[in-house]
Order: structure tokens, then C-alpha cells, then sequence
């Protein structure tokens, strides 16, 4: 899917591009007088498939760099006749389509000193990497029905990847690859290598992941969406044995441990084992342990496994620090609450907070006296913060011992003033 | 009992102080119904000695600087012995001061007591209330938390709705374009030393000035009085002063509870980049004008709203300045009800925009 931006990103630098070499330079000069000549046609046409290109090119990448019709579809602008400006000697190829595509696309995208004019860092290997993909293998089989670069990046209007209008824009990628693969009638035909027909559903699941939520909820657009895992020009599904590394690109620290764990060697799909793939749903301490609801159990069911005790022996680790952390936390927020200064109690607690999610990461080894270290750690962190909260109970305690003493000098001294006072109205 | 009368003698000796001990001997206080307002000059004085001594001793430890001065306060309240009661003491005597000053003004106003011939007593008073305002708004910026941090930011902003010097003004506040470091040192410079400098003349003044002028009758009271009829009085030492010092135990005593049941918190360390929290207010003697600047639009008749605000607020304090020269009715002895009216109204406001801006915010 990602290959899809990445085709985006070949299409318009290099139609950009164009316009500053001497192709493109020609091109942007013949396109002035061009554009003219096929808008004020097409525009007048009843059809509909002929009459919205020119008004969809508004706002296009390559129309803003001074390219138009004739770059992509050749033929003479400047003719009055239909027949003169479609003249096949005049390099007419009309609508690209199927392998037309990507090489109309990349007469300008793959190549590296026209692109380097227009946009020095982008990449002109997207055609070859296309050729790689699924897609581009069955393109050249034969298949017309796969995706090329206007299936992604679209024909007319074609914006910049980093544009949130772009259908290869991080937030819009689901949809666009889900425009194909979420269609049953369209994957209808398509299998799996061992013949099970393409299923359909990646879209749905997606968007049940927290992947998708932290894209779309919170706008954080290095959450991965279709292509940070298949590619993008590229896109294949990850091998197997590729599965760790694809995962392990973000959540590098869980690839480590898990590399180090018995799992390693027995997981044929690594992290989707008990994660998913498309619909990874928000982890949680619930997934471990030996209850029946536990991804653990679905193997480990037998007492007497030491895959159960294990696991028994790293949820009871986990529940008995958070726990702690809860107390501690509780503990302070009553000490805080009592208007005491708790900033150092506060950091402390944050940095055990941090030692729990070290400890969630440090379960992915498997082994529950690695993860008993990391726990340890984090506990003996919690049992100074309950020290310094009880310490400020004693210390609120003894400044109310302390008020009311004061108080009730004070108040000796005050009724003795009274007195004093009282008496010396007597003599006057 | 007979070493204090040896010093008093071998300071009379030296000093000649028997005009003192006469004038103190002779000295009266005017015995009425509405004595007991006369003790909250006396409230605020105590409270401001409470902040110098207070002060003085957080001065031992805090530290002046961005870097320095939210860690110093912490230290202060957490590792200093008895360094909270100070910390504490300090902040709530500050506010229950300034509660006491508008209390003290409110009461001679309505009294009349800034009548011929105490309108210098009046000024005074009325300067050092703006240099207590001035001492709350140095002072707030000090602990260098998250919250002092961005009120002082909108509060110094203010000032530049002032026409023509407002933004050099703004400027010189802050030390520069933004609240930083520098402002801190500005701050402090104003709170420890021109401030406390500037208040202790007008104090002396202000002391001067009562004790020779003694305590004002109100109109009311004078009036009632039958020809040849003399009020009764009561000697100042020790009658009188015997119940200041009482309203002062009670005072220390409200401060000592305050600061034990209601510690003053310190949040966190004031962070420029990080976003402004919510509930950003100015401290709660701001908060009326600082609410009003809120609801004007932001243009009045072709001026900027916030400018007429400022202006409308400066021309409410010069007013303030001047009201016994304004009040010619009182001077006279007559009683003025109009000037009364307009007290109770702006008092109004204040309580009434006061708790507005408090639940506002």
C-alpha cells in the first residue's frame, strides 16, 4: 500500500521536473497553448468521463508546475481539429492504462537528474520497486486489475504524499488500498499461496486496531498504517520470517526480548501469534496469565506446563507492582491533597510507572526471573515513595499536635488579656 | 521591675524622654459604637510586620533565579526546619494583609474619617494599599511555579494596553520582550527592596500622622454629641493598646491554623515552552479587574477595550487618591450620603466580580 505513495511520489516530482530541464521546459511552454486548446474542447463535451479531467486538474501538482494534457497523453494542444490534436504523429497515446501507466509515470519519475531539479531528495526507484510488488508481477503477467500508479496517487489532481488531501497521505492510505482489497467483487478470483481465496476483512480489522486509533484519534501520523508493514511501491505481505523485523521496526525493544525467548524458536508467525496483524487490539495485562480469557492458555492450559507456571508466576509479578503503584499512588495523593510538597514523590512514582512498562516489555523474553529483576527494581522505588508519604502523614500529624498546643496558649493568653483588660474598665 | 525603671532613667538621662512618656501617658482613644472598625489599621500593621519578619527569614535560603528558585522553595518547605510554617505564614499573612488594608480603607471611608484635617493620612494610606497590591504581584512570580509563571505573563501584558508608555512599560517589567529569568530578578529586586524601602517611609508617615492627629470621631457620632458634651475616651497605653495586642493574638492565631490545615501549595516549576494550564487566574484581589478587562469588547466606540479598561481603572485609583478633597460635605462635618452610596457600590462590584472571576476561571 505504501508503494501507492510512493508511485504518488514519483508522479509529481516528475512531472515538476519537467519543467525545468529542457523536456520540461518545452513541455511547460507547449503547455500553456496545449491546455488551452484540450480544456476549451474537453470542457465543452456532453460526456462526462471526457469533461471532468480538465476541471479536476485544479490544484494538481503537475498542472501547478506548469504541465498539462499533452505531457501525459501527448498530441498537439495547439490544433483546432480533434483529429490533428489526437494525431498519432504528433505522439498522441490518449488514456494510459494498465503498463502505459507506469511507464508514462516514469519517463520522468525514474529519471534522476530530471527529478533532482524539481525534488533533490526524492526517490526514482519507484518503477523498480513496482516491478517487485504483487501488483507490478501480476501487472506484467498480465493481470490488468491490480494497482498502478493512479490507483493510488489518482490520475487527474494529483497531489503531494504530504498533502492530507492526497489518497496516499498517511491518514488516507486505509481507504485507498481498501478501495481494492476491503471489495469482495474486486479481490473475487484472487487466493492466498495455499489456495484459500484473498480474504477481505484487512480494512474492518484495521480499524479496530490501535494502530488505526492512534493514527486517526490521535493524529499521530508515524502510527503505521497499510504500508509502514507491506511497502508501498513494493507492497507484498511480510514473509514469516520476516515478521519480528516488520513489527520490531517500531516496537524495537519487544523485538529484542522476544528474540531472547523460547517463543522465538516455536512461533511460526512471531508477534501475530498473539497480537494479529490487522486488527491488533490495545494490549493489556489481561492477555497474560492462565485464566481461560488469556492468549497464554490458548496453549499453555495444562497445570503442570512449564509454559502455565510461567505465565501464572509473570501476571502475579505484574498485577503485585501495579498494585504497588496504585497504593503508593493513593498514598500521595492523600499526602498532596493535605497541601504537603510531594514533587520528588510524584517523580519517584513516574519513574516506577516507567519500571512497569519496562517490565511489560521485559515479559516478551518469557522468562519470569528476568522479569522479577525488572519488577524488583521498580518495587524497591515504590517502598521508598510509601516511606517519604507515611513520613509526611507523621510530619501533617505533628503540625496539627503543634497548632493546637500553640492554640491553646494563645487562648491562655488572649482570656488572661480579657481579664486585663476587663479589669482595667473596672478602675476607670 | 526596679532594673527597667534604672534603664528608663539612664535613657531619660541621656534622652530627655519625658515628652514621649507624657504624650504616652496622655494620649486618648475616643470611646464610640464604631470602635471596633479603629483595630483593623492596627490588624494590617501587625500582618505587615509578620511579612517583614517572614520575609526576612525565607531571604535566608531562596534563591533568585529561574534555575534556582521553585528548587529553593521546595527545599525551603520540605528539608528547612519549620521552613513550611514560614513559607506559609508568609503567603497567608500576605493575603489576610491585603484583606485587612481594603477592610481598614472601606472603614475610614465609610466613617469619613479621611476628613479635614486627616486627608494626608488618607493619601498615605490609600499609596501604601497600591504598594501592598505591588508586594502581592512581585511576590506571587517569586516560588517560579507554573501557575504564578503564566499569570504574571497575562498580568504584566496588561499593562501594555496603557496608551503610548504601556509596551516600554511592559518591556521594562519583564526585562525583555517575555517573562523570563530576568523578570524574576526584577521581581525580586521590587519585592525585598524598593518596595519594602519605599513602604517603610509612607509607613512612618502614615504612623506619624495618626498618632499626631489621634483617632478621627465619625460625623455621626460628633453630632449626637449635646453642647458642652465631651466623648469619652480611653487611655492608649495600656488600655488601648492591651486590646490591639488581643486582635493580634487572634490574628496569629487565624495565620498558625491557616498555615497548618491549608498549606499554601507549590505546584510545579514554571516551564516557558510547556502549554498554559487551565485555571490561570491572577491572585484574587486582581481578580475583579482582571474579570472586568474579560468582558469588555474588544473595541468601544473605535478604541480598544482593554485600554479603556486600564485607563477607566488608573482614573478609579487617582479618584481613590483625592476623595478627601473630592468630599467637601465631610470636611465641613456634614454627612455625605452620595459618597457613601458610590463606596457601597464599588465594594459591591469588587465582592461580586471577585466571586464572578473566581468561578469563572
Amino acid at each position: 500500500m505504501t508503494w501507492f505513495r510512493g508511485l504518488a511520489c514519483v508522479v509529481f516530482p516528475a512531472v515538476v521536473m519537467l519543467a525545468c530541464t529542457g523536456v520540461g521546459t518545452a513541455s511547460a511552454q507547449t503547455a500553456q497553448t496545449a491546455a488551452n486548446g484540450c480544456v476549451a474542447c474537453h470542457a465543452s463535451l456532453s460526456d462526462a468521463r471526457l469533461s471532468a479531467p480538465p476541471a479536476a486538474l485544479q490544484g494538481d501538482v503537475h498542472q501547478t508546475h506548469g504541465f498539462s494534457c499533452v505531457d501525459c497523453h501527448g498530441g498537439d494542444a495547439s490544433a483546432a481539429e480533434k483529429v490533428a490534436a489526437h494525431s498519432a504523429a504528433k505522439g498522441y497515446r490518449g488514456k494510459p492504462a494498465g503498463k502505459d501507466v507506469i511507464t508514462v509515470c516514469a519517463r520522468c519519475h525514474s529519471d534522476a537528474e530530471l527529478m533532482h531539479k524539481f525534488a533533490p531528495r526524492q526517490r526514482v526507484d519507484q518503477a523498480a520497486e513496482y516491478a517487485t510488488s504483487v501488483h507490478g508481477k501480476r501487472l506484467a503477467s498480465g493481470d490488468t486489475q491490480v494497482a498502478t500508479c493512479i490507483s493510488c496517487h489518482g490520475a487527474h489532481g494529483v497531489r503531494l504524499v504530504n498533502d492530507a488531501k492526497s489518497p496516499a497521505f498517511p491518514t488516507n492510505v486505509a481507504a485507498t488500498c481498501g478501495g481494492c482489497h476491503a471489495s469482495a467483487e474486486h479481490m473475487k478470483g484472487y487466493t492466498l499461496p495455499d489456495g484459500k481465496p484473498l480474504p477481505t476483512s484487512q480494512l474492518a480489522d484495521y480499524q479496530r486496531s490501535v494502530h488505526h486509533a492512534a493514527l486517526t484519534k490521535n493524529n499521530d501520523l508515524s502510527a503505521p498504517t497499510c504500508n509502514d508493514c507491506h511497502g508501498n511501491h513494493g507492497a507484498a505481505p511480510p514473509g514469516v520470517s520476516s515478521l519480528t523485523t516488520v513489527c520490531g521496526t517500531c516496537h524495537t525493544v519487544f523485538a529484542t526480548k522476544f528474540a531472547t525467548s523460547v517463543h522465538a524458536q516455536i512461533f511460526e508467525r512471531a508477534c501475530i501469534e498473539c497480537h494479529s496483524n490487522h486488527a491488533v487490539l490495545q494490549p493489556s495485562d489481561e492477555m497474560l496469565g492462565t485464566s481461560s480469557q488469556t492468549v497464554c492458555a490458548s496453549c499453555h492450559s495444562d497445570k503442570d506446563d512449564p509454559g502455565y507456571v510461567a505465565s501464572a508466576k509473570m501476571r502475579a509479578s505484574i498485577d503485585r507492582f501495579k498494585h504497588g503503584i496504585d497504593s503508593s499512588a493513593n498514598l500521595i495523593g492523600r499526602v498532596k491533597n493535605a497541601g504537603m510538597e510531594v514533587g520528588d514523590d510524584e517523580l519517584a512514582l513516574n519513574e516506577a510507572r516507567t519500571r512497569l512498562v519496562l517490565a511489560r516489555t521485559e515479559m516478551h523474553a518469557f522468562d519470569p526471573g528476568s522479569l522479577d529483576g525488572v519488577v524488583g527494581e521498580g518495587m524497591k522505588i515504590l517502598a521508598g515513595v510509601d516511606q517519604a508519604g507515611n513520613r509526611s502523614l507523621a510530619e501533617l500529624a505533628y503540625r496539627r499536635r503543634g497548632l493546637f498546643v500553640s492554640l491553646a496558649a494563645i487562648l491562655l493568653v488572649v482570656i488572661a488579656l480579657v481579664f486585663k483588660i476587663k479589669g482595667l474598665e473596672a478602675k476607670s | 521591675m526596679a532594673l527597667t525603671s534604672r534603664i528608663v532613667e539612664w535613657l531619660d538621662e541621656r534622652l530627655n524622654l519625658s515628652d514621649v512618656r507624657h504624650f504616652i501617658q496622655e494620649k486618648g482613644v475616643p470611646i464610640h459604637a464604631q470602635k471596633l472598625w479603629y483595630y483593623l489599621g492596627g490588624v494590617t500593621l501587625f500582618l505587615f510586620m509578620v511579612q517583614v519578619a517572614s520575609g526576612i527569614l525565607l531571604l535566608l535560603y531562596y534563591r533568585p533565579s529561574s534555575a534556582e528558585a521553585y528548587e529553593s522553595v521546595q527545599f525551603i518547605v520540605t528539608q528547612v526546619e519549620f521552613g513550611w510554617l514560614i513559607r506559609n505564614i508568609h503567603s497567608w499573612s500576605a493575603n489576610l494583609l491585603i484583606l485587612a488594608a481594603f477592610a481598614h480603607m472601606f472603614s475610614v471611608f465609610f466613617l469619613k474619617a479621611y476628613r479635614k484635617p486627616r486627608e494626608l493620612t488618607w493619601v498615605s494610606g490609600v499609596f501604601l494599599l497600591f504598594l501592598m497590591l505591588g508586594f502581592g504581584f512581585s511576590g506571587y512570580l517569586l516560588p517560579w511555579n507554573e501557575l504564578s509563571f503564566f499569570a504574571t505573563k497575562v498580568g504584566t501584558s496588561i499593562t501594555g494596553a496603557v496608551p503610548v508608555i504601556g509596551p516600554p512599560l511592559v518591556r521594562f517589567l519583564r526585562g525583555g520582550d517575555d517573562v523570563t529569568g530576568a523578570t524574576l530578578s526584577r521581581f525580586y529586586a521590587l519585592h525585598v527592596a524598593i518596595l519594602p524601602a519605599t513602604a517603610t517611609i509612607l509607613l512612618g508617615l502614615h504612623l506619624l500622622f495618626v498618632q499626631r492627629q489621634g483617632m478621627s470621631v465619625p460625623i455621626k457620632t460628633l453630632r449626637a454629641l449635646k453642647p458642652g458634651e465631651r466623648l469619652k475616651e480611653m487611655p492608649f497605653f495600656p488600655d488601648y493598646i492591651l486590646r490591639d495586642v488581643l486582635v493580634w493574638y487572634i490574628a496569629i492565631a487565624t495565620l498558625a491554623a491557616l498555615a497548618a490545615f491549608y498549606p499554601w501549595e507549590l505546584g510545579r516549576k514554571a516551564d516557558a515552552f510547556a502549554a498554559v494550564p487551565a485555571g490561570i487566574r491572577p491572585e484574587w484581589y486582581f481578580l475583579a479587574m482582571f474579570h472586568t478587562l474579560k468582558l469588555l469588547p474588544s473595541h468601544i466606540m473605535g478604541l480598544e477595550g482593554e485600554m479603556l479598561g486600564v485607563l477607566a481603572f488608573g482614573l478609579a485609583a487617582a479618584v481613590l487618591v483625592i476623595v478627601p478633597f473630592l468630599d467637601r460635605r465631610a470636611s465641613r462635618g456634614e454627612p455625605s450620603p452620595a459618597l457613601t452610596v458610590l463606596g457601597v457600590l464599588a465594594l459591591i462590584y469588587m465582592i461580586a466580580f471577585t466571586i464572578i472571576g473566581y468561578m469563572a476561571a
